[in-house]
């Protein structure tokens, strides 16, 4: 749309004769050009703020709900007949007793507790104790292993509810979604009902969801991301450990150091090629050279750190390649000049006048290979690992785990809806990274930018 | 500084500083500087003229191998400093380039402080063995930079927040810091305004009482008013070469002739 292509073929040459107060038929159609091809500009963007922001609202809308649990308040009893027999608190024989010994305690619990509140019910004492999580019992389990000296008192407990009960006071589940439904009846919903407005069953924040393990199908309840960020943290801290110092070093000497040749063509060549590589390709390399050829253990954050860290690199140094290429080169010159060797050029003049977009491209490197999870797939970190949070480096880098996004996909695929509520949530927390990630970059770089 | 006078010749029976013999300079397959001898004198200023394109500037970059740098650049010929061949396989350059100094044609100071910008070299040298040496090195080169005066008390200001010529000056101080023995200025006023190349010009002259200087400039009138010696380029080859004064009232070659009377260039 240039102007040249506007003006008729053949038309006799235009004077500048005319008022400059009015506008000439030419002037006019340029000027409507311009307007329209604005008015694109602002259609497009409107168009794209429309879509982050159904983006944002259907995220936020269906992800809040898993920052909340049902959780029911219960005095129970630990009665010493059924978890310790003999009576001696060996931790032995009270290791012995498996979470279906806890059964009945639970079942009393629940009586007691509807007897003590007055609530009528036809429910027997298994149905009274289905609205609560089946995590329950090892959690009282956990809780007498760990206090021997409680067996025998009444303690107060903070029980999940079920992921059914969890649902109904968050709407998911109702009177008539559950008629098929073998898991709660409407009994067991009038019951909820009760308890919720004697106090005793309420919605609260949930910081389990945030710092706990994966639970299997059965409690999507129980189920937190924690343990799979502390995955994700491990795998970036392998690559930044990785990535960077590799990255950078490369980047340098391409850009400062090696002669210009065929072989440093082709080596940028196929760097700008290996960052347009489809991820699950590093995921393939992973599983047949970290895994089977290296023999590293499987859904180890370690192998998912060095497939990450290929997945990186190139991004890595081509954005410190770009930062090093912006350092003018009279900087160059300035430092030569004065008899400084080229290393000493380079570490005290050029690298510190890109590190700030050395860092950003790290940054955003690093946020990449954050929200990736194809590459996960094939060495074993997507599916189901229930693993505890690790204590050690050793264990963090080498025992099995997930990964953020891969847990988010982990979810997404499993039938309960409440499982579908968790990984809204989790992508969440995973975009609460990635933006906070992203912001600091900008903010580096703004900070840091410099003008010579 | 009267742009007509011409400086009188008064250094003839200098020592050689530079002596180039045979030179030749190739940027791949051209041919950049053509069989160039010459002969530069200690404590004189030495002013390279020519037309752009013409090689004046490639071969001043050769006298302290800043053409390294370049990949495609070769070089041919012998050049003597003090009677040793700079590109013998011995030398090494950074140690060449500290007895060589340069300044460049564009003021570029690093985006330090005045203060670090000329102790850098003095530092990577290790010219000074405490901050208290340093700090006198740094006022001495100032001095002889003749910007002591205007930053003396900014040394902690960034040295790219100065003027086009305070720059300049820094980096000359800058070079000066380092003890070189040459100093090489390539169009050091070319992107600075009358007055602060007029100060840059007053000091080159000062300059000369302790250097050899080479400076290459596309003004006429500078080369005139600086320099002792100036050499004349075209083509790449070195047309003239001769005291100041003959060149500009008597040269003998006539493209030397229609390029001072402006009638190529």
């Amino acid at each position: 749309m240039t102007d040249l292509s506007q003006s008729p073929a053949g038309a006799a040459p235009r004077k500048h004769g005319g008022s400059l107060l009015e506008k000439t038929p030419h002037t006019r159609k340029r000027n409507a050009a311009e307007t329209r091809f604005k008015a694109y500009g602002i259609a497009a963007i409107t168009a794209g703020l429309i879509m982050l922001l159904v983006l944002v609202t259907t995220i936020v809308g269906k992800g809040t709900g898993a920052f909340q649990q049902t959780f029911v308040t219960l005095n129970v009893e630990l009665l010493e007949a059924k978890l310790d027999k003999k009576g001696n608190r060996n931790i032995e024989d009270i290791k012995k007793v498996t979470t279906f010994g806890y059964a009945p305690i639970i079942k009393g619990a629940m009586e007691a507790a509807v007897a003590e509140l007055g609530i009528e019910t036809s429910l027997k004492s298994k149905e009274l104790a289905g609205i609560l999580s089946k995590d329950v019992a090892a959690q009282l389990r956990d809780f007498v292993i760990a206090n021997p000296d409680q067996i025998g008192q009444t303690v107060e407990f903070r029980f999940l509810a079920s992921s059914r009960v969890d649902g109904y006071l968050k709407g998911r589940v109702t009177r008539d979604s559950i008629v098929n439904d073998k898991n709660i009846s409407a009994e067991q919903l009038d019951l909820v009902d009760a308890l919720a407005a004697a106090g005793v069953l309420e919605k609260t924040f949930n910081l389990d969801f945030i710092t706990g393990a994966d639970a299997s199908d059965a409690r999507p309840e129980a189920a937190g991301i924690g343990v799979s960020m502390l995955g994700s943290l491990f795998m970036m801290l392998v690559v930044l450990a990785l990535a960077l110092p590799i990255g950078v070093a490369a980047s340098i000497y391409l850009e400062e150091f090696a002669p210009q040749n065929w072989l440093t063509d082709m080596i940028e060549v196929n760097i700008s090629n290996l960052a347009a590589v489809p991820s699950i390709v590093f995921g393939i390399l992973g599983l047949a050279v970290f895994i089977n050829y290296m023999h590293l253990p499987t859904s180890a954050p370690l192998v998912g750190g060095l497939v990450l860290t290929l997945m990186t690199l190139p991004t890595i140094i081509i954005s410190t390649r770009a930062s090093l290429k912006s350092v003018p080169p009279s900087i160059r010159d300035a430092a030569l000049g004065v008899g400084a060797s080229k290393m000493q050029a380079v570490f005290h003049h050029v690298l510190p006048l890109a590190a700030p977009g050395i860092l950003t491209g790290t940054i955003i490197g690093l946020a990449q290979a954050l929200g990736e999870t194809a590459p996960l797939l094939l060495i074993g970190m997507v599916g189901f690992i229930a693993s505890n949070a690790p204590e050690t480096l050793a264990d963090g880098l080498l025992a099995p785990n997930s990964a953020m996004p891969a847990q988010i996909y982990e979810w997404a695929k499993r039938a309960d809806p409440a499982f579908y509520e968790r990984a809204w949530g989790g992508i969440i927390i995973l975009l609460i990274f990635l933006v906070t990630m992203n912001t600091l970059a900008v903010i580096l770089r703004r900070r840091f930018e410099r003008r010579w | 500084m009267n742009d007509m006078t011409l400086m009188e010749n008064t250094v003839d029976t200098q020592n050689i500083k530079i002596s180039a013999k045979d030179v030749n300079v190739y940027y791949g397959d051209s041919h950049a500087i053509k069989d160039v001898n010459v002969e530069i004198e200690d404590k004189t200023v030495t002013a390279f003229i020519g037309p752009s394109g013409c090689g004046k500037s490639t071969f001043m970059r050769c006298l302290n191998r800043m053409n390294d740098t370049i990949g495609t650049c070769r070089v041919q010929g012998d050049i003597l400093l003090d009677g040793e061949d700079i590109y013998d396989k011995r030398v090494d350059p950074v140690q060449l380039r500290a007895k060589v100094g340069m300044v460049f044609q564009k003021p570029n100071p690093f985006p330090k402080s005045i203060y670090d910008n000329v102790a850098y070299g003095p530092r990577i040298h290790g010219l000074a063995r405490n901050k208290a040496e340093l700090d006198e090195i740094v006022e001495k080169s100032l001095r002889r930079g003749a910007i002591w005066d205007e930053v003396k008390d900014r040394l902690d200001a960034p040295g790219t927040g100065l003027s086009g010529g305070q720059q300049q000056r820094l980096c000359i101080a800058r070079a000066v810091a380092t003890e070189p023995e040459v100093l090489l200025m390539d169009e050091p006023c070319s992107a600075l305004d009358p007055i602060a190349t007029a100060q840059v010009e007053e000091l080159i002259d000062e300059l000369r009482n302790r250097y050899s200087v080479v400076i290459v400039t596309h003004s006429m009138q500078q080369a005139a008013r600086v320099s002792q010696k100036t050499a004349f380029f075209h083509l790449g080859n070195l047309v003239e070469f001769g005291p100041t004064g003959q060149i500009f009232t008597n040269p003998e070659d006539p493209r030397t002739e229609s390029y001072i009377t402006g009638r190529i260039g």
